[in-house]
């Protein structure tokens, strides 16, 4: 976990795409993507819940998610997150610049 | 522990008070953390532990209410109706749209507000006795320290609309879904609740005593420190509820009189309370 400011960075720079991925998957609430997250990084990455809501409003903003309530058989309400036709759009264009980004990256460093 | 982690999210958003998404961003990252608080504590931890993770796993919190408090400014402007201190008596308000319109310390006895958008709305402090709310839309409104007597709610869109400390004798809810509602501090021995269902609603420091709430659905609702003295709870379905009464033996004896007969409960509040000496009978434990 000790990295550097410049990878925590880069990572917290892609956490919108994070959650477009895990949203493009299934409908899911907030500390269910924090949790995801930590999990399929191994514990490389603790995506903060400040973080993950400060994006999810920007996503929710630019229209990339919606929300709605699940009904829970048990203990309080939870909003769930869902991805929009935009949301896959967005995800798909991130996730090109980023092949490329990675692909320009090697060849440089 | 759940009230220190709440203690803990209200100093944080404390000085952002006010705005309707930065009380859903509260409201949001509390589930959020009573989870993971519940989980590290099923993983083995001890709650001194488990609360220093929880609270570490929020991060920098203050820059995101920020940020959802400026972008809410600019979402949630608009213009705002001034009704303020004005009589108006028995005015027909069916059907209008006035968001965020200002109510406060007006004579309004006998208005007619039946299906009027009034989300975020403010009538605190005022006359609204007699006053038909049916099918309007109340989300965010404040009607607290008003005078509401023999009102009606029936179908209304009650969302965080806050009651608090307001008259509320013969005031009739039916057939409506309350969630986040707020009635702390407030009387409601002669209120009237017919078909509702209660989520997140808040009766903390009220007065219920006697109410009739057979086969009603309470989620997450705060009963504590409140006069619960002959309440009727009948074949009603309760989830996630909290009763606390602090020190108070004379709560903990006004709950013993509580009739929970036929009643559906989880598990949490059945040992909530079981834990305060109360064992209700005849209720089913899910």
């Amino acid at each position: 976990m000790g990295t550097s400011k410049v990878t925590s960075d880069l990572l917290r720079g892609n956490t919108d795409t994070m959650i477009l991925r895990l949203l493009a998957e299934a409908d899911r609430y907030g500390y269910e993507i924090v949790k995801l997250i930590a999990e399929r990084s191994q514990g490389e990455y603790e995506l903060k819940e400040a973080t993950m809501y400060s994006s999810v409003r920007r996503l929710e903003t630019d229209g990339d998610i919606t929300w709605y309530w699940g009904d829970e058989s048990q203990g309080g309400r939870r909003k769930y997150f869902r991805i929009t036709e935009k949301g896959r759009a967005t995800y798909a264009r991130n996730k090109t610049n980023w092949e490329y980004a990675k692909r320009v990256l090697d060849t440089l460093l | 522990m759940s009230d220190k982690l709440n203690e803990y999210v209200d100093g944080v958003f404390a000085p952002y008070e006010g705005t309707k998404s930065v009380g859903e961003l509260k409201a949001d990252l509390l589930a959020d953390l009573q989870e993971r608080f519940r989980e590290l504590r099923a993983e083995g931890k001890d709650e001194a532990t488990a609360f220093d993770l929880t609270v570490e796993s929020i991060g920098d919190i203050e820059e995101t209410v920020q940020e959802v408090s400026n972008l809410s400014r600019v979402l949630e402007r608009q213009v705002v109706t001034r009704f303020d201190s004005s009589a108006l008596q028995g005015t027909d308000f069916a059907g209008v749209t006035a968001r965020q319109g200002r109510f406060g310390t007006s004579a309004l006895r006998g208005s007619n507000f039946a299906n009027a958008d009034l989300s975020g709305s403010k009538f605190k402090s005022s006359d609204l006795g007699q006053t038909n709310f049916d099918g309007a839309d109340l989300t965010d409104a404040v009607l607290t320290t008003a005078e509401l007597s023999g009102a009606s709610f029936r179908r209304t869109r009650l969302v965080r609309t806050d009651f608090s400390m307001s008259g509320l004798t013969d005031v009739r809810f039916s057939d409506t879904a309350l969630t986040d509602v707020l009635f702390r501090k407030t009387d409601l021995k002669r209120t009237v609740f017919e078909r509702c269902t209660f989520t997140g609603v808040d009766f903390t420091y009220s007065d219920l005593r006697g109410l009739n709430f057979d086969k009603a659905v309470f989620t997450s609702v705060k009963f504590d420190r409140s006069g619960l003295e002959g309440i009727s709870m009948r074949g009603a379905i309760l989830r996630d509820c909290s009763f606390r009464g602090g020190w108070s033996k004379k709560y903990y004896k006004a709950l013993a009189t509580v009739n929970f007969e036929g009643a559906r409960m989880d598990k949490l509040t059945y040992a909530a309370l079981k834990g305060f000496g109360v064992e209700p009978s005849n209720v089913t434990v899910e």
